[in-house]
C-alpha cells in the first residue's frame, strides 16, 4: 500500500490520549510528543532528540551519567558522546510513540533485517524472540509489519500514534500481552502463563531480556564500564519449560534506518541447568559488550535506568544469589 | 467451601516448588505464596500453576483466571480449582 492511496484515520480524542499518559512520562513531555506526532515524520523525532540534546547540556544531572558513560568508553571529547546519548534517547521517547508515523508501512519501509532466514526455519515447540534494551524500539512491531507472526510480552504501548485505527492490528490483546501500568508482580503471571500456552502452541514469542515490567527474579548481570543490564529469568524459564527456541534479537539505527538483527540461536537447555546459565551468560554479554561498543551513544538505558524498572525482588532469607 | 484435601495438595504443591529453603516454619494454606511467605516470583507461579493443572487435571484461562487474588494464598488457588472443578 502507497501512502498516497491510505484514507486519512480519523484523529484519536486528545483528552484520551492525554489521560492515557504511560506512568514513564511526565506530564511536560507527554504534551510535548502530542504536540510533536501533528509534525510529519521525521521532524518530531528530529526535534524531540534535539531537545534532549540540549537538556542534556544544561542540565548537569542528566549529563552526569552520560559524560560518565562517555568516559568509561575512552571518548575524547566525552562531551560529544555524552550528549549524543541524551539525544538519542529522544529518539528512542519519539519512536517508541510512533512520533510523526502515520501508518505501520511507513515504517516497515525503513527496517532492514538481517539474518533473516533464521526465522524461516520451522520451530515446532515455538520460538523466544530476546530483545534487549539496546538501539530503537519496537524491533517487534518491526518484524510483524514485515509478516513474522509474532506475540509481544512487555511494556503497554499508548500514545496518539497507537491509537490509530492503523496500528490497532499490532494491539491485539491476543497476542500483545502488555499489563497495565498499575501491574503488580502477581497479576504478570498471568501473562507469562499465557505466553507459555503460546509457546507450546509452536508460537513466537517477543520479549525483552531486561524486561522492565517483569518482576521475576534477575538471572544475571552483564556489567559493561559505566553501566549494567539485568538479565530477567522469565524468558528462560519460559524456554525450559516448553523447549522453545531462544533468538537473540538486536537492533540498532543506521542513519535513518533500522537495522534488526537476527542472531543464531542459544543452546538449549540440558540437563546440567548452572552450565546451560554460564553458556547462555557467556553468548550473551559478548552480544551486550560488542553493542556497546559499536554502538555507544545508542545505550540510553545502561546510562538512564527507567525509573519504573522494578528493582530486584526481595529475596527470601537464604535465597541464592544472582548469578 | 474448598474440600480440605484440594487445600492440603495445593500446599503440598507450593511446598514442593518453594522448596525447604523458602518455605516458612508453620506454613499453612494461609500463607502468603508471595513476599514475606513463601517468597515465589512470578515464574515460580507460572510453575505453580502448571503444577496444579497437573495435580487436578483441569486448565486454567491465562485471561481470566491467573489474578493476584486468586494466587494469594494457597487456599485462595484451591478455592479457584474446587470452582473450576465444579463446573
Amino acid at each position: 500500500m502507497t501512502a498516497g492511496s491510505r484514507t486519512r484515520s480519523a484523529a484519536p480524542g486528545l483528552r484520551r490520549v492525554w489521560n492515557d499518559r504511560p506512568r514513564l512520562y511526565s506530564r511536560p513531555l507527554w504534551l510535548l510528543v502530542i504536540a510533536l506526532d501533528f509534525l510529519p515524520w521525521p521532524w518530531g523525532e528530529d526535534l524531540l532528540a534535539r531537545l534532549f540534546w540540549i537538556v542534556g547540556l544544561l542540565r548537569a544531572s542528566r549529563r552526569r551519567p552520560a559524560v560518565a558513560w562517555a568516559a568509561a568508553r575512552g571518548a575524547r571529547p566525552s562531551r560529544r558522546l555524552a550528549l549524543a546519548v541524551c539525544a538519542f534517547r529522544g529518539r528512542w521517547v519519539a519512536r517508541s510513540m510512533l512520533v510523526g508515523v502515520r501508518h505501520p508501512a511507513d515504517l516497515g519501509a525503513r527496517v532492514v533485517v538481517r539474518g533473516e532466514e533464521l526465522l524461516a526455519a520451522s520451530a515446532p515447540r515455538g520460538r523466544i524472540l530476546l530483545g534487549f534494551h539496546l538501539g530503537p524500539p519496537n524491533a517487534d512491531v518491526a518484524l510483524r509489519i514485515r509478516g513474522h507472526s509474532l506475540a509481544f510480552l512487555g511494556t503497554v504501548r499508548r500514545s496518539r500514534a497507537w491509537a490509530r485505527p492503523e496500528w490497532s492490528p499490532l494491539l491485539d490483546p491476543r497476542d500483545h500481552l502488555s499489563p497495565p501500568d498499575a501491574d503488580t508482580r502477581l497479576f504478570w503471571v498471568g501473562y507469562l502463563y499465557r505466553a507459555r500456552r503460546m509457546l507450546l502452541e509452536g508460537r513466537t514469542i517477543f520479549i525483552m531480556a531486561d524486561s522492565w515490567v517483569g518482576r521475576e527474579r534477575a538471572l544475571f548481570v552483564v556489567s559493561v564500564p559505566g553501566g549494567a543490564m539485568t538479565v530477567r529469568s522469565g524468558w528462560l524459564a519460559l524456554s525450559r519449560q516448553t523447549g522453545a527456541e531462544v533468538v537473540p534479537v538486536t537492533t540498532h539505527l543506521e542513519g535513518r534506518a533500522q537495522i534488526i538483527t537476527i542472531c543464531s540461536p542459544l543452546p538449549q537447555p540440558g540437563a546440567d541447568a548452572d552450565e546451560h546459565v554460564r553458556a547462555v551468560r557467556g553468548i550473551l554479554s559478548r552480544r551486550v559488550e560488542d553493542y556497546v561498543e559499536r554502538f555507544p551513544e545508542q545505550c540510553p538505558a545502561l546510562v538512564f535506568p527507567p525509573e519504573t524498572i522494578p528493582g530486584p525482588e526481595r529475596q527470601a532469607p537464604g535465597a541464592a544469589a544472582v548469578v | 467451601m474448598t474440600d480440605a484435601l484440594v487445600v492440603d495438595r495445593v500446599l503440598g504443591v507450593v511446598t514442593r516448588v518453594a522448596g525447604p529453603a523458602r518455605t516458612p516454619p508453620g506454613a499453612g494454606p494461609d500463607t502468603p505464596l508471595g513476599d514475606d511467605g513463601f517468597w515465589l516470583d512470578s515464574v515460580d507461579l507460572v510453575e505453580v500453576v502448571v503444577a496444579c493443572e497437573l495435580e487436578f487435571s483441569i486448565s486454567f484461562e491465562g485471561e481470566t483466571d491467573i489474578t493476584r487474588e486468586a494466587l494469594a494464598t494457597s487456599r485462595t488457588l484451591a478455592d479457584l480449582i474446587s470452582s473450576k472443578s465444579a463446573r
